[in-house]
């Protein structure tokens, strides 16, 4: 049996505010073996976002079981969660979300200064250089086009050699060339790297390249389809 | 890359902001290390100045006894006269080791402190002056050719300010004499620096006062003995004694009942510098929501999150507290100018003693306040959760 990385079951989860109570996920069972490079598609408030925030430990489920690399994040407190999250999940959001005052190359090392490891000093110039970007390394954000904000924010997620790559609508702000080279660029780091990878987009067409996609819709699970390549 | 410089990058993106905040400690530094160094040293120059004085007890006309010791320390004169006599009665006394008679005067001249006007001191002494002032010594010159001789010895700085040397001659403004300059007294450090000396029977005959004295300067053979000797003078109805010690002791209570004002005055300006520290640090906080959102979702913890905003108050500080040691240290002989003209009486010396202890003192002061005051903002920053950041962003 190959290695589970994501394992959900029964995974709810409710937002309530004054007026009225929302169900995101409505009790869902998911399961993602390493390696493997799954788009989560639906519409918006389908529940993608709060899927992923779930797996990367951003937030907590109202009920269910989560068991994510062996670990279950109900039994540890946020401190610790953040320690297992820095050396084993790299997110990547819509709006990039780069730190405006750190350059690409300062952005980069940011999550290894969080992880205290202060001897890997290559490994951001090689990680941008990568993605492309080795004639921006000084540049800052307000200085970068969406796609090289984009694979800034990859090279960031990748720093600190994750297991699991979660990318919440990463093309969302970008054109569709950028779009298309984002997906091409974790399509190869899924194959060069075994990297597991679990992208959510509105995007169908690039839904398309990933190995497996799950539908949402209304907080369930409404297709999980295999693509065969 | 590390925290430290993550933070320091952070104030460096609001430069003015950020330097108005260190400006706020430096000030408050500044303020604190000036009193403290004042506080330590006017007691060691009141304590140098009576202990360059010699004398141990001072003999007086009758009135308020630290009146009498204000104006001796001041070598000021106006207080009433005792007779000369008194000094002959009691030169016998078996527990005196040294006695000396003294005349002090004082007279207005229009034309010192270049033509604004200012009291000159004068003082009359005998021979058996010099005995009692063991670091007085004429560096120039000789003492006076007689007791009652137009002479006069100059203190080191009335020398200097007036531009005198030996040969020289002065007069007094308002008297119609001249005095031909013989010597000059040593620097001592002490208010008699600034004072004309002359023999003491011409200062009583120049300022129509024969027979009479403003005080006896008294060395005693053990000082133990001061209230044996303070009860065999008591009969003498016109005369107090004035043990030195005790004028030392009561001016230092004075100076110590400041001290709790000035404490106060610092404490305020300590606590304003904390308010505006944790509002600086607070604001910043809250512009960086999303910042600091960020830098969870991607791994800082609470505690990296608490570390990064505790240290950039840490740096606050830290270079306040520099700025205001530099500030301290040379903005400290404009405060000590500025206290010499409000104080009655400021003794010799330095008055602001800026010592390495006390700015080291007030350097760990800073930065433990720095500590106290980064903590709630600290607090705040990490307490903030992600999850909010990442959905309003959606």
């Amino acid at each position: 049996m190959e290695e589970l990385v994501i394992k959900a079951s029964k995974l709810k989860k409710e937002y309530s505010s004054v007026s009225q109570k929302i169900v995101a996920l409505k009790g869902i069972d998911i399961e993602i073996k390493k390696s493997e490079f799954v788009a989560i598609m639906g519409p918006s408030g389908a529940g993608k976002t709060t899927f992923l925030n779930l797996v990367g430990y951003l937030d907590r489920p109202t009920s269910g079981e989560l068991d994510i690399l062996g670990c279950d994040p109900a039994k540890f407190n946020e401190e610790k969660l953040s320690r297992i999250r820095i050396g084993k999940i790299g997110f990547v959001f819509e709006e990039f979300f780069l730190i405006s005052f750190l350059n690409a190359l300062e952005n980069v090392q940011l999550p290894l200064i969080f992880a205290r490891d202060y001897k890997n000093n290559n490994r951001p110039r090689d990680l941008l250089k990568r993605v492309g970007l080795d004639h921006r390394l000084t540049h800052f954000p307000n200085e970068l086009s969406g796609g090289e904000l984009q694979r800034v924010a990859v090279a960031r997620a990748l720093v600190n050699n994750p297991e699991i790559l979660l990318a919440d609508e990463p093309t969302g702000n970008l054109d569709t060339r950028n779009a298309h080279e984002l997906f091409n660029l974790f399509r190869d780091l899924n194959r060069e790297k075994g990297l597991t990878i679990v992208v959510a987009t509105h995007n169908i067409r690039l839904g398309y390249s990933a190995d497996r996609i799950i539908h949402l819709n209304d907080g369930k699970i409404e297709q999980d389809e295999r693509l065969v390549k | 890359m590390k925290f430290l410089i993550l933070a320091y990058k952070n104030l460096k993106r609001r430069k003015s902001r950020s330097f108005l905040t260190i400006g706020g400690v430096a000030v408050a530094v500044a303020v604190l290390v000036c009193l403290l160094g004042f506080n330590a040293g006017y007691q060691g120059a009141l304590t140098s100045d009576i202990d360059k004085m010699g004398y141990q007890v001072v003999v007086t006309a009758k009135g308020c006894p630290y009146e009498a010791a204000t104006m001796i320390l001041n070598g000021e004169a106006g207080l009433k006269f005792i007779d000369e006599d008194i000094y002959k009665q009691i030169t016998s006394d078996p527990d005196i080791d040294k006695i000396t008679p003294l005349l002090a005067q004082l007279a207005y001249d229009p034309e010192k402190m270049e033509g604004k006007g200012g009291f000159t001191n004068y003082l009359g002494i005998e021979e058996s002056y010099m005995p009692l002032k063991p670091n007085v010594e004429i560096i120039k010159g000789e003492w006076f050719s007689g007791n009652d001789v137009n002479e006069a010895i100059l203190g080191y700085d009335a020398a200097e300010s007036e531009k005198k040397s030996i040969g020289d001659k002065i007069s007094i403004p308002g008297k119609d004499i001249v005095f031909t300059i013989v010597g000059i007294f040593n620097r001592t450090g002490s208010q008699e620096d600034g004072t004309v000396f002359l023999p003491l029977k011409t200062t009583q005959r120049i300022f129509d006062v024969e027979g009479k004295l403003t005080g006896i300067g008294i060395k005693l053979k053990q000082i133990e003995k001061i209230s044996e000797f303070e009860d065999r003078l008591y009969p003498i109805a016109s005369i107090q004694v004035i043990s030195m010690s005790q004028v030392k002791g009561t001016i230092l209570n004075l100076v110590n009942s400041a001290k709790v004002l000035i404490m106060s005055v610092a404490f305020i300006a300590i606590f304003v510098a904390i308010i505006g520290v944790i509002n600086t640090i607070l604001m910043s906080v809250f512009e960086r929501t999303q910042e600091i959102g960020i830098m969870k979702a991607i791994g800082a913890s609470r505690l990296d999150i608490f570390q990064l905003i505790w240290m950039e108050t840490l740096i606050v500080c830290t270079l306040g507290g520099i700025f205001g040691s530099i500030i301290a240290i040379f903005g400290g002989n404009l405060v000590e100018l500025l206290v010499r003209k409000v104080m009655p009486y400021a003794p010799g010396g330095r008055l602001l003693l800026i010592t390495p202890q006390l700015l080291l003192l007030s350097f760990l002061g800073v930065i433990i306040v720095g500590i106290i005051s980064g903590l709630y903002p600290a607090f705040k920053a990490a307490s903030m959760r992600p999850i909010e950041v990442i959905r309003s962003g959606e």
